[in-house]
């Protein structure tokens, strides 16, 4: 599994197509975050975001080897496990953004609430955030994985798929995505700091259903 | 030496999609540990369905595959639109096959070499050619010593040498032990060495009738003369590989040996324990034995 995970790695670096998300994620922090705004406002954007990020990152890492490489690379391993590879290094790739916006966000914000009144400690406050940045990652990975092959395969289903479910993981009620920001929204205009874990346990479990949903029909699905 | 892992199809049928058509059906073959199959079939028959499922890529819709050897599969087109150098790539595969990074290093050099592209080995896949890649693809199969071989068309696209080179090669892993199915539109491919021949016919498997078997032209066959401590009989490794083994005067025997299989022999005899002395080594043309 080491040796699939680094060439799936090697596969998203060198071939550059992670570009395109991590400047978009750059440009959506660049947006709505600004230095000396309220933190957990800030980080609750900066995880929102993260969502359709990583389940684009997902369709990146599971479309990035050509079916013949795929093939040689499924032999040897099975094509459920090199599959699951790929969604490991795009969600990997994504909480790696995520941490490092938490950092960068932590540092720029004010540790205040909303109203400007009551303090916000910045350690507990970037704990938040990264809970609710690893729980809008998962969310986004099991969003991308289900609109990615094998699942869909023709990208003229599949790309619209992915936009509309990210936008519905971030708004539908009982997504552990929005769960997650809201609760951050919240505690910044309560000036609490909140501790988003059952969001993460939620998505997780969602990202682990999804993910061997699509490593199952690896070898289901017509090549 | 080789694994005793087989991979058996029992009952198989493969049909894509909830109504799709019947690609195959009720397909039973097992493949034993150093069997060389070919698959032959008109086109669009499901021999490249049969492979995917021999190399674990496909699941059946029904019946059972049971078994998984380690497996290596060359497809018939590698595409070039890898961001890697040859070895670079090949490292990886090794890596995924299970070798060490330095092991897998290595093996990508010696194959690369065998099959001429060792000029290539830094070159970036984008940049090689149909035939080079496909020495990449064959090689990513050979270098971690798999249990299983599947290879669907892999030699279309090599160059002369290269497909000597593979074919040598393969008949050497399956005197190793390791099983080998293959498609290919030359019938003379392996012709000496193909342990069975099946045909797929309207999603069927059917055994080739013997009267064709014997049709195949023959090719070069070596004959190596060998002596033994007093005594001793051939060691069964060596009687297996040879089509025809004769005792000579002084203790020595002969064996004939098809020519893909000839490095193999050799080894074998040199190996024995204790080693055989091999005598002279001889090319003679079909039909001479």
């Amino acid at each position: 599994m080491t040796a699939l995970l680094r060439y799936q790695a090697a596969l998203l670096l060198r071939s550059q197509r992670w570009l395109p998300p991590v400047v978009l994620y750059a440009a959506a922090l660049g947006i709505g975050v600004r230095s000396g705004q309220p933190v957990l406002d800030s980080l609750g954007w900066a995880a929102a975001v993260l969502l359709p990020v990583a389940a684009w990152l997902v369709r990146v890492c599971t479309t990035d080897e050509p079916p013949a490489a795929r093939a040689c690379a499924g032999a040897a391993t099975g094509p459920g496990r090199a599959h699951l590879a790929s969604l490991l290094v795009a969600l990997c790739a994504a909480v790696l953004l995520g941490v490092l916006a938490v950092g960068v966000v932590t540092v720029i914000s004010d540790p205040t609430s909303t109203n400007r009144r009551t303090p916000v400690p910045l350690g507990a406050a970037s704990g938040a955030g990264l809970l609710a940045v690893l729980a809008c990652a998962l969310l986004g990975a099991a969003v991308g994985a289900l609109t990615t092959r094998p699942v869909l395969r023709s990208p003229g289903r599949a790309v619209p798929a992915l936009l509309l479910g990210a936008l519905l993981a971030l708004v539908v009620t009982g997504s552990p995505a929005r769960a997650a920001v809201g609760a951050l929204v919240d505690g910044s205009q309560e000036g609490s700091v909140p501790v988003p874990v059952v969001p993460v346990i939620v998505a997780a479990l969602l990202a682990a259903a999804a993910t061997a949903v699509a490593c199952a029909l690896t070898t289901r699905r017509s090549p | 030496m080789g694994s005793e892992v087989r991979i058996r199809l029992d009952g198989v049928g493969r049909r894509y999609g909830l109504r799709g058509r019947w690609v195959l059906r009720g397909v039973d073959l097992e493949v034993a540990p150093g069997a060389l199959i070919r698959i032959e079939g008109a086109n669009g028959t499901g021999k490249s369905t049969l492979l995917r499922l021999l190399a674990g890529l496909d699941a059946p819709t029904e019946g059972r595959v049971a078994g998984r050897p380690r497996t290596a599969f060359v497809p018939e087109r590698f595409p070039a639109a890898l961001p890697f150098t040859a070895a670079g790539y090949l490292t990886h595969l090794g890596a995924v096959h299970g070798l060490t990074r330095k092991a897998a290093a290595r093996a990508a050099d010696e194959w690369l070499e065998r099959f001429g592209a060792s000029g290539h080995a830094r070159t970036p896949m984008a940049e090689l050619s149909k035939g080079g890649s496909q020495k990449v693809a064959v090689a990513q199969a050979l270098l971690a010593a798999p249990e299983l071989l599947v290879l669907d068309e892999a030699w279309t696209g090599l160059d002369a040498a290269a497909r000597e080179e593979l074919e040598r090669a393969v008949a050497e892993r399956t005197a190793d032990g390791t099983a080998a199915v293959f498609v290919d539109h030359d019938p003379r491919r392996l012709a000496e060495v193909t342990d069975t021949t099946y045909t797929v016919v309207d999603g069927a498997l059917a055994l080739r009738a013997a009267a064709e078997e014997a049709a195949c032209p023959g090719r070069p066959r070596v004959v190596v003369e060998a002596r033994g401590p007093a005594g001793a009989e051939p060691p069964g490794e060596v009687v297996r590989l040879a089509v025809s083994v004769a005792e000579a005067e002084g203790g020595a025997y002969r064996f004939g040996v098809t020519e893909p299989r000839s490095d193999a022999i050799l080894r074998a005899l040199l190996g024995a324990r204790p080693p055989w002395h091999v005598v002279s080594v001889n090319l003679y043309e079909a039909g001479s034995l």
